[in-house]
């Protein structure tokens, strides 16, 4: 029988990647997105709770996006088309730069490039400034659109969305984070096939695309069409997702964030359970600002409860009794 | 978030307009600083499942009892949602006031409102304080058919309604941009509020016929269409003006309806409602 530990004994923090190691205090993540790109956090999260902050999407210009509706509820979820709007990576550095300097977590810029060129060319133009600023780590945003396939998205072609990859991880030496959604076709091959390329974490926390009309049915509910859909009705899929990829490496492979409706402390020990080592929060930390430190509490404590010494061995819990392949039978 | 949150006891439930909720809610700290334009963010207590603020216009106040009312649109789809089946006696976590009051300019006496049952929320406020300041104000209201519009009762008695049905089962035959013609002499103060549709339609006949207001500015040399401002409704969001969610582009940038707005300056109204 396993012996109790003492919650404040557990050891909350988390290494990510081999190659290019990302040391994470605590083993949450606030998303890409939902927060911005940073200066205004700190007034809204206390980042002492949180182990990285992802910047929302950088690209290498500025890049407006349609009108209004661009968020809309649906049921258990929200769908929302912002399209990566930003003001290009030079004025994101230029205005929000500074906040990330001294934050107490680590900070991760999400990077939105639409060919692999522009991908070399913006990791460049971050990396001049990045030891300055505090920038820990990036993220490969394969969720956003490629020039290349006609504006799918980057994750809708392995070949492509390696390209990327390769193209990233050759113009920095800081550790990459892939982000996919639970969308993607085989994410037990992908996550083997984004190791090689260069990527030390993949994050499976994406939004998948959705579509709604509004409420006359003569025009869809949001200005652009198409958007995404994240919220609680993805965390099954989510989940799946997660399981998969944590099947995929070959051992020494990417380390896994999960994420996806995460709205409370039960929600995120599920993703430890399918094999992520980290968890991301979304939009639901609108609603609970409190939501980040009460997911580390609430680890710790199941961790305790086990007999374990560290969050990090809650990871995969669910996949390990049996054959994790066995397990999945899918 | 932002400011501190707090709660609010649900003291009514209502219709504000067709498919449209009211609360009513206890909520005395908040009244001192609401002003006609101005909207709360938030989210029921004690809901389960996905719990997702809302940003709700306010859309009266009464000092006396303590009492905040705010608009809420159903969910996109026209299911449920949380804030839906909200029942009295119930708690809302309440953050606000957020976004800036409407401009109201100083030295005119003529308000003229345009909405659909999707703006109301964002203007009744906005009607009822200006009639208590003793300007005149008119309201054009624009629906598919008689059963799309608010009710005038929602209004104070003093305030001059107009009504625009597409298929002509109330008022004018025809839509709000139409109506506004009947009123291009009298108006000083233009504000829309509603769908992209009629956002874009009115906006159009406000520049192609503009309010004596205006011509009275530009005889004093201005351009700035300060007479006009538009209301783009905008109901979920962070609230804080990080998400991007409810960003508008206007000719300089970007204005984040949840700060900046929700008002905006008529010099921006193409840009950010396209088509005028």
């Amino acid at each position: 029988m396993a012996t109790r530990q003492a919650p404040s004994s557990i050891d909350v923090a988390v290494t990510l990647g081999n190659a290019r190691p990302l040391r994470l205090e605590r083993p949450v993540t606030l998303a890409s997105g939902p927060l911005g790109f940073g200066a205004e956090v700190a007034d809204l999260v206390d980042l002492r709770t949180v182990g990285l902050f992802v910047t929302r999407g950088v690209s290498l210009a500025a890049r407006r996006s349609g009108g209004v509706p661009r968020m809309v509820e649906v049921p258990g979820g929200l769908l929302h088309a912002v399209g990566r709007e930003n003001p290009g990576i030079d004025a994101v550095m230029e205005r929000h730069g500074g906040a990330w300097r001294g934050t107490p977590c680590a900070v991760a810029l999400s990077l939105v490039a639409a060919s692999p060129d522009e991908m070399t060319r913006l990791l460049r133009r971050a990396e001049r400034r990045a030891d300055a600023l505090g920038i820990s780590a990036y993220e490969i945003d394969l969720t956003a659109p490629a020039d290349t396939l006609g504006g799918q998205r980057w994750e809708r072609d392995d070949d492509a969305a390696l390209g990327l990859i390769v193209a990233a991880s050759d113009a920095t030496n800081r550790p990459l984070i892939v982000k996919v959604s639970p969308q993607v076709v085989d994410i037990e091959r992908l996550a083997d096939q984004v190791g090689d390329a260069g990527a030390d974490i993949i994050s499976v926390s994406g939004s998948t695309i959705g579509f709604l009309p509004d409420r006359t049915r003569r025009r869809a509910a949001l200005a652009a069409g198409f958007g995404e859909l994240s919220g609680p009705l993805l965390r099954p899929l989510a989940l799946a997702a997660v399981a998969a990829a944590s099947l995929g490496p070959r051992g020494g492979g990417p380390s896994i964030v999960g994420g996806g409706g995460i709205g409370s402390p039960a929600d995120a020990l599920d993703f430890f359970a399918a094999g992520a080592l980290a968890v991301s929060v979304g939009s639901a930390i609108w609603a609970d600002p409190g939501l980040t430190g009460a997911i580390v509490e609430g680890a710790r404590r199941a961790a305790a409860s086990r007999g374990l010494t560290a969050i990090s061995e809650l990871s995969g819990s669910a996949l390990a009794t049996r054959s994790r392949r066995a397990t999945l039978a899918r | 978030m932002g400011a501190e949150p707090a709660t609010a006891e649900v003291l009514a439930v209502g219709e504000l307009a067709p498919g449209r909720l009211a609360l009513q809610l206890r909520a005395p700290h908040l009244i001192a600083h609401l002003r006609p334009g101005h909207a709360l963010h938030l989210v029921r207590a004690e809901a389960g499942g996905f719990r997702l603020r809302r940003v709700a216009p306010v859309t009266m106040v009464d000092p006396l009892r303590g009492m905040v009312e705010v608009g809420l649109q159903p969910r996109a789809d026209g299911g449920q949602d949380t804030l839906a089946d909200i029942r009295v006696g119930e708690q809302v976590v309440v953050v606000g006031p957020i976004g800036q009051p409407i401009p109201r300019l100083a030295r005119t006496t003529h308000l003229l409102i345009v909405c659909d049952a999707e703006g109301f929320a964002w203007v009744r406020f906005l009607a009822s304080v200006a009639v208590a300041e003793g300007r005149s104000v008119v309201v054009i209201q624009e629906g598919q058919s008689a059963a799309e519009l608010v009710s005038a009762s929602l209004l104070p008695e003093r305030v001059e309604i107009a009504m625009a049905t597409a298929d002509g089962s109330l008022g004018l035959h025809g839509s709000a941009a139409d109506v506004f013609a009947n009123y291009t002499t009298w108006a000083e103060q233009v504000v829309i509020a509603g769908s992209s549709g009629l956002l874009a339609a009115v906006t159009a006949a406000a520049r192609r016929r503009a309010p004596v207001a205006a011509r009275a500015a530009a005889r004093k040399g201005a351009t700035d269409l300060s007479w006009l401002s538009i209301i783009v409704p905008h109901e979920v969001g962070c609230g804080s003006g990080v998400c991007g969610g409810c960003s508008v582009s206007t000719r300089d940038g970007s204005l984040r309806l949840c700060r900046e707005g929700p008002a905006i300056p008529g010099a921006d109204a193409t840009a950010a409602v396209g088509g005028a």
